[in-house]
């Protein structure tokens, strides 16, 4: 009898002390983080074990602990699925919030409330792995709900600002509309399969599974901001980074995606859903690649870019290949959450300057952030043999030599292009040239607080695609022969982006800036859709319901069609009809003498 | 018939006299209505118990409740009169223009 089970809920168990001890002495003080950052280290280290143990003997486990509640045939308990996806993301996650913690000890330093803050952190860490692990549908639902309240209390930590307060319920509303699906889901579950348990769903393969699945698409579609339901995830850049890094790049955008990877038993068999998510996807990861090109923001870039990915990711499940995508989801988080680290040493060390156009020259001044940068852009794009690669170009291969919709390859190839060119963009205009910046600013990365995080996710960023792909149990035989020129087709994109993007960047350089032009436009202001979007249709929608609620329920159907129009037949028939005078009191003397007469007359012959 | 009947039907008739001859108020007209309603209520009730009638129980009942309806039909009437003259005085009642 091993420890597995011991280890795994002793995991999750570490993660709570923090939060038990939130109204004593040790939250009010200044060892509060590093005692949630050194908790989380241990959960750390507790999730590898179970880990390895799975890597060494490749069995999964079920762990089913309390039995809450038996709603006539649906039986509630508390149970945990340790399989493949969740015993690879537990340590991923840890690790990373373990390095984003340790970093926002030195972003958020001077903040009063930064006990608050590693709180929440922590919280959300604890709803994501509950999310994570989750066996049943409610147990996952309320992971889904965890991250999302987190989410809209992470964003708006500075609530003085009027943008945080609308981005945070930007995030809300979007992630609201994809939870319709998931209860959908979960209801056609419920009526359906009489069961919430994943075994049970997964037995039960009925055939005709549209709908369920359809549900499940827009809750990945609403959570993982995919086209449609995308606006929120540049505008959560309103939060601080560590907040970017943690949620928006490597944890809680993975959950929809998480989830259509778990229901992938159901997803292999219909080839409707697998087109709609390719399709999907292959739109989402172009169009937010094209609104990357000209943010002037960096950590919108950043955003952008973890929006394109998670558009591949969604191409990649629509390839039937849910194993890949979880690849991609662990080995992006590395390098995501590292380029979002770096972009804040950058921030804070320009005194809040976000403006790639008021950066430049920091190749010589911040020469390990600089270093970071580019690693981590170049893991983002596939190079070969980084972290990048073993994940991206396995993808790419799966495209190009799978029987799919052409387009759709289409558009994932040439977002790939473009996610150089928005790489070279960054690299440019924040590190090479000359400084855009006041020379008034101290530059100084010398904080180990600052340094150590950034160095562990850059050992991540380059090892750990290699180390991941070579312990996971092989699951799907990938394709192994294919023409030479699809097996290099992602390193020819990447590389014409790189080439075309640095010349244009060079030869621009000195020029006058014109006007903007129409396709410019287009991207800059995210191809018109929140501009559309925000407005008309909430317009539309409330001023229908006003008109429906008011005028043609109250005022027509309530009042105006019976009651009054009853009235004013009557009032206009008796104006038109009588011509009698008012003399009641001697018709009243008529009907009495009426009436004596004859009950005289027909009394009396009696 | 008994004592009884004769009783409530000379308070019925009584009633009927006092609705069609009144002098000036509207009200003593209401008055001597609800006067009306209640003396059959009685006759009906008295009769009914009397002959251990019980399918025609419900009959008084359903009476009282028309009548309490077209009692307050009478009232807002009166309402309406008092609003646009100011009395209830059946001479100014002339015209009868809406």
């Amino acid at each position: 009898m091993n420890l597995f089970t011991s280890f795994v809920l002793l995991t999750l168990l570490i993660l709570f002390t923090p939060i038990m001890v939130s109204n004593t002495d040790p939250h009010k003080n200044n060892k509060y983080q590093s005692y949630v950052k050194n908790i989380v280290f241990c959960a750390f280290i507790t999730s590898l074990i179970p880990a390895m143990m799975y890597l060494h003997t490749n069995q999964e486990t079920l762990i089913s602990n309390w039995h809450w509640i038996t709603i006539q045939t649906l039986k509630l308990t508390l149970s945990f699925k340790m399989d493949y996806f969740s015993l690879m993301f537990m340590p991923v996650a840890l690790f990373i919030t373990w390095s984003i913690m340790e970093f926002s000890m030195w972003y958020m330093h001077s903040d009063p409330y930064i006990n608050q803050f590693f709180k929440y952190l922590l919280l959300f860490l604890i709803t994501m792995l509950i999310l994570v692990t989750a066996n049943n549908l409610f147990q996952l639902f309320i992971g889904w709900e965890g991250v999302g309240i987190m989410s809209f209390l992470l964003i708006g930590w500075w609530f003085g600002r009027t943008d945080a307060n609308t981005a945070a319920l930007q995030a809300i509303l979007y992630n609201r509309i994809g939870d319709i699906g998931l209860l959908a889901s979960m209801a056609w579950f419920l009526s359906n399969m009489n069961t919430w348990d994943l075994q049970q769903i997964f037995m039960l393969n009925q055939n005709p599974l549209n709908f369920p699945l359809m549900g499940l698409v827009l809750a990945a579609a609403g959570k993982s901001a995919q086209f449609g339901l995308h606006p929120w995830l540049p505008s959560a850049m309103e939060g601080p980074t560590p907040v970017s890094a943690l949620l928006h790049s490597s944890t809680m955008v993975v959950a929809g995606i998480f989830l259509l990877v778990r229901f992938y038993p159901l997803m292999e068999n219909n080839k409707l859903i697998q087109t709609v998510t390719l399709c999907l996807g292959a739109i989402t990861t172009l169009f937010t690649a094209i609104c990357a090109l000209t943010q002037n923001d960096i950590k919108k870039i950043i955003a952008f870019s973890t929006s394109s990915q998670l558009g591949l990711m969604m191409v990649t499940i629509g390839l039937n290949q849910p194993y890949l995508a979880f690849l991609h989801i662990c080995t992006h988080a590395f390098f995501k959450a590292m380029l979002f680290l770096c972009s804040g040493s950058i921030i804070h060390n320009l005194n809040n300057e976000q403006d790639i156009r008021k950066m430049g020259g920091l190749f010589k001044a911040l020469p390990f952030t600089t270093t970071a940068l580019i690693i981590g852009c170049l893991a983002l794009t596939g190079m070969p043999f980084l972290t990048g690669f073993y994940s991206k170009d396995p993808i790419i291969e799966a495209a190009t030599s799978s029987y799919t919709n052409a387009w759709a390859l289409l558009l994932t190839l040439t977002a790939t292009s473009l996610t150089a060119v928005y790489s070279t963009r960054i690299i440019f205009f924040a590190l090479l040239g000359q400084p855009r910046f006041p020379p008034s600013t101290t530059i100084n990365e010398n904080n180990p607080l600052l340094i150590n995080p950034i160095k562990r996710l850059l050992i991540g960023s380059i090892f750990a695609g290699f180390i991941l792909s070579n312990s996971i149990p092989p699951v799907t035989t990938p394709l192994m022969t294919m023409p030479l020129h699809l097996k290099l087709t992602a390193l020819t994109m990447t590389t014409l982006g790189f080439i075309i993007a640095f010349e244009i960047n060079l030869d621009t350089q000195n020029l006058k800036y014109t006007h903007p032009s129409n396709p410019s436009k287009f991207s800059t202001l995210l191809g018109y859709f929140p501009t559309i979007m925000h407005r008309l249709p909430p317009h539309l929608d409330l001023s229908m319901s006003q008109k429906l609620a008011t005028s043609l329920l109250d005022l027509t159907w309530l009042e105006t069609t019976l009651p009054k129009t009853t009235a004013l037949i009557q009032l206009k028939a008796s104006t038109l009809t009588s011509n009698q005078q008012g003399l009641i009191k001697l018709y009243f003397l008529s009907f009495l003498i009426t009436i004596t007469l004859s009950m005289i007359l027909f009394n009396c012959p009696e | 018939m008994t004592l009884i009947h004769m009783n409530v039907l000379m308070a019925f008739s009584m009633s009927l006299v006092g609705l069609l001859m009144y002098r000036s108020h509207l009200m003593s007209a209401l008055l001597c209505l609800e006067g009306m309603m209640l003396s059959l209520f009685v006759l009906a009730a008295l009769t009914i118990l009397n002959s251990h009638f019980t399918l025609a129980n419900m009959m008084p009942i359903i009476l009282l409740v028309f009548a309490a309806c077209e009692a307050a039909i009478g009232l807002a009437l009166l309402v309406m009169v008092s609003n646009t003259y100011g009395t209830d005085y059946v001479q100014s009642l002339n015209l009868l223009q809406c």
